[in-house]
């Protein structure tokens, strides 16, 4: 970490050379940040935070459901049926979304047959895809979390909430939500920041569109041999999930404390 | 001897199997193994060498190591030479690929002759800076009789005038492929590249991954040298591709060519052996056209050169010597699709009846409007405007 930063003060003298750092300055900082750039950092966070909301809507239904609905037994089929792909190597399950997506391919054959779509299917390298891919390949970082602290909630607490009148949609507000909102934040965490800095989703699928900024670092250490721009990216891009992350998290704590003081200002009225 | 190929082309769609070869960016290694026999299985008359069938002009030196390293780009050789070298001399070879030269001389200079391998195969253009580090070993030119065997022009290049230290590998060139059903004007120049780019064939255009070879478009279409220090043409070639360019680009790929014949792209610029791959396999080649731009385009040649502190140098040269064999490096030529150099080639491949010659072999005409371009001070501008580029077209 601390090379990573030392290094983003330096420069790439020739050819030859992926670094050097007898002379300091803020120079890659300037042309990280620059506009070109700093395009490729903003279209990485909107497709991480897309990404991570499109996690939780999908990953929470399923964690509850199966935590709530499936019977003890058959729970471990279902782990094993999210769990198998993961254990897949990265790069593979990635590729295999190219065989799917390929404009003559499964979902193309699908969609022609259900006459929902004729031409060509041009999804192959573009946002769109890297969107998908990302989903796909987070999904379980998301479930996995939720599932645990939905599963070691008490079933009780529930039944207690309807037994004292609240709805479904109030006892999931009021009592499941705040009680596993531990979990749902390190389902968070663990979809946005990884997600931020992958570089295979979007190289394989993302073609010239779908870039995103951990692709760009990559390119900058592999291909262009440019460590000192490399690293500066890098540290623009950890400051920037930093500040995402700070800037929800803050949200979430003040929201806490407004519900807990009206909460408050309820129960004192009632009082 | 065919049955290996077809199976591997049903493990993996072919798309993805040359998304792993030269220059490409991920990790090659185990896809690339897998997809190996592929170009086997599309050239017909492709045979395995047998240790038996080696020139007898190849003396064995001696003693040589059990083991050969080389470092290589993915799917450079034809597995079975690998194969029938180890069983004739008995080295062991063991393959590591690299995806630019930038990346394989990063790796040497870092190790200062503890790199581990023996081999490496650099584009002639950066042999001189290399030969100047100290990265690359002297050949013993003794122990390579089959250095007769290659093209007298192929010897002598400008980087290595005496090749003393690199050998020709293989060449091509650079141009560019296109969908007839989209691309309805004739195309010759590249000129009619950026045009068409531009318009009918905007958001379907794939460059080259490779950040010269990006800015030469419009050096190219522009009649400027490639490999242009001036600095305004520099910064015209960034404004062009930054602005009225990278929009247009659907994606960077280094081998488009069969993704192009399946659709994937309409205009794709290529080299000439992934342009032949293309139309190889692809169901209807009258479809798509190659063109070899005018009014400049690339001539691009990598050698076989000994890695400084080689720990096999015996081994190495053997290897060399081995293929540079004309039947060896016949057999190689078929599998990569482009020429090795090799005296006899071109009769070889017509009396073989190889389809498309014109993408392997090019006339003296064709040959005079391509320059190889050099390594200079604009190298590190390239890249930064390649990586603008790519940031833009995202």
């Amino acid at each position: 970490m601390l090379w990573i930063l030392f290094y983003s003060f330096g420069y790439k003298p020739d050819l030859y050379h992926s670094i050097a750092t007898d002379r300091l300055s803020l120079g890659q900082y300037k042309l990280a940040a620059s506009n070109t750039f700093f395009q490729t950092f903003m279209g990485t966070l909107r497709i991480s935070l897309t990404g991570t909301a499109l996690c939780f809507l999908i990953g929470f239904p399923f964690a509850y459901w199966l935590s709530v609905r499936v019977p003890p037994s058959r729970r471990p089929i279902f782990l094993a049926l999210i769990l198998i792909p993961f254990w897949t190597n990265f790069l593979v399950r990635t590729i295999g979304w190219r065989i799917l997506l390929a404009p003559s391919g499964i979902f193309a054959g699908v969609l022609h047959f259900l006459g929902l779509h004729s031409t060509a299917l041009e999804v192959l390298d573009t946002r769109g895809a890297v969107q998908l891919g990302v989903v796909y390949n987070y999904l379980p970082l998301m479930i996995l979390p939720l599932y645990v602290a939905l599963d070691r909630l008490d079933p009780g607490l529930r039944e207690a909430s309807k037994d004292l009148g609240a709805g479904r949609v109030r006892t999931l507000f009021k009592v499941t939500i705040p009680l596993v909102s531990p979990g749902i934040i390190a389902g968070l965490l663990l979809v946005f920041i990884p997600l931020s800095g992958d570089f295979i989703t979007a190289t394989v699928l993302g073609g010239a569109k779908g870039n995103m900024a951990g692709r760009m670092i990559y390119d900058q250490f592999l291909i262009a041999q440019n460590w000192a721009l490399g690293s500066a990216m890098a540290v623009v891009l950890i400051l920037l999930i930093a500040a995402v992350v700070l800037f929800f998290g803050s949200i979430a704590i003040i929201g806490r404390h407004i519900i807990r003081y009206r909460r408050r200002v309820e129960l004192a009225i009632a009082l | 001897m065919k049955e290996a190929p077809k199976i591997t082309r049903i493990l993996a769609s072919e798309e993805f199997t040359h998304r792993f070869s030269r220059r490409t960016i991920l990790l090659g290694s185990a896809v690339g193994v897998i997809s190996g026999g592929l170009l086997l299985a599309g050239c017909s008359t492709s045979k395995s060498p047998k240790a038996g069938e080696l020139s007898s002009a190849a003396p064995k030196p001696s003693p040589i190591e059990s083991k050969l390293n080389m470092y290589n780009w993915a799917q450079y050789d034809d597995p079975n030479l690998v194969t029938a070298f180890t069983s004739a001399f008995g080295p062991a070879v063991q393959i590591d690929v690299y995806s630019s030269n930038e990346e394989m001389i990063a790796k040497l200079s870092a190790a200062k002759g503890t790199s581990g391998y023996d081999l490496v195969i650099p584009s002639g253009t950066y042999i001189p800076q290399m030969i100047k580090n100290g990265l690359l070993e002297k050949f013993d030119k003794t122990q390579l009789p089959n250095l007769a065997k290659v093209e007298l022009a192929l010897l002598g290049r400008s980087w290595d005038p005496t090749n003393d230290y690199s050998i020709c590998k293989d060449w091509g060139t650079t141009g560019y492929m296109y969908d007839t059903k989209v691309i309805k004007r004739p195309m010759l120049t590249w000129q009619d590249f950026i045009d068409a780019a531009q318009h009918e064939a905007s958001g379907k255009v794939s460059v080259l991954d490779s950040p010269p070879e990006v800015a030469a478009i419009y050096f190219w279409a522009k009649g400027f040298y490639w490999a242009t220090e001036v600095q305004a043409e520099l910064d015209a070639a960034e404004k062009f591709l930054v602005n009225d360019f990278a929009s247009h680009i659907k994606a960077f790929d280094s081998y488009p060519g069969i993704k192009l014949a399946q659709g994937g792209y309409a205009l794709s610029e290529l080299w000439n052996g992934d342009a032949r791959q293309g139309l190889l396999a692809s169901k209807n080649p009258e479809r798509y056209k190659w063109v070899l731009p005018t009014p400049r385009t690339e001539l691009w040649m990598d050698n076989w050169a000994i890695a400084a502190g080689a720990k096999n140098p015996v081994a190495a040269h053997a290897w060399i010597n081995f293929i540079l064999d004309p039947v060896n490096a016949f057999t190689d030529m078929q599998y990569t699709g482009y020429n090795t150099g090799s005296m006899g080639n071109e009769e070889k491949a017509k009396t073989a009846k190889l389809e498309y010659l014109d993408l392997i072999f090019f006339t003296p005409a064709q040959i005079a409007t391509m320059d190889t371009g050099e390594i200079n001070s604009a190298q590190s501008r390239l890249v930064e405007m390649y990586s603008k580029t790519k940031a833009k077209a995202g």
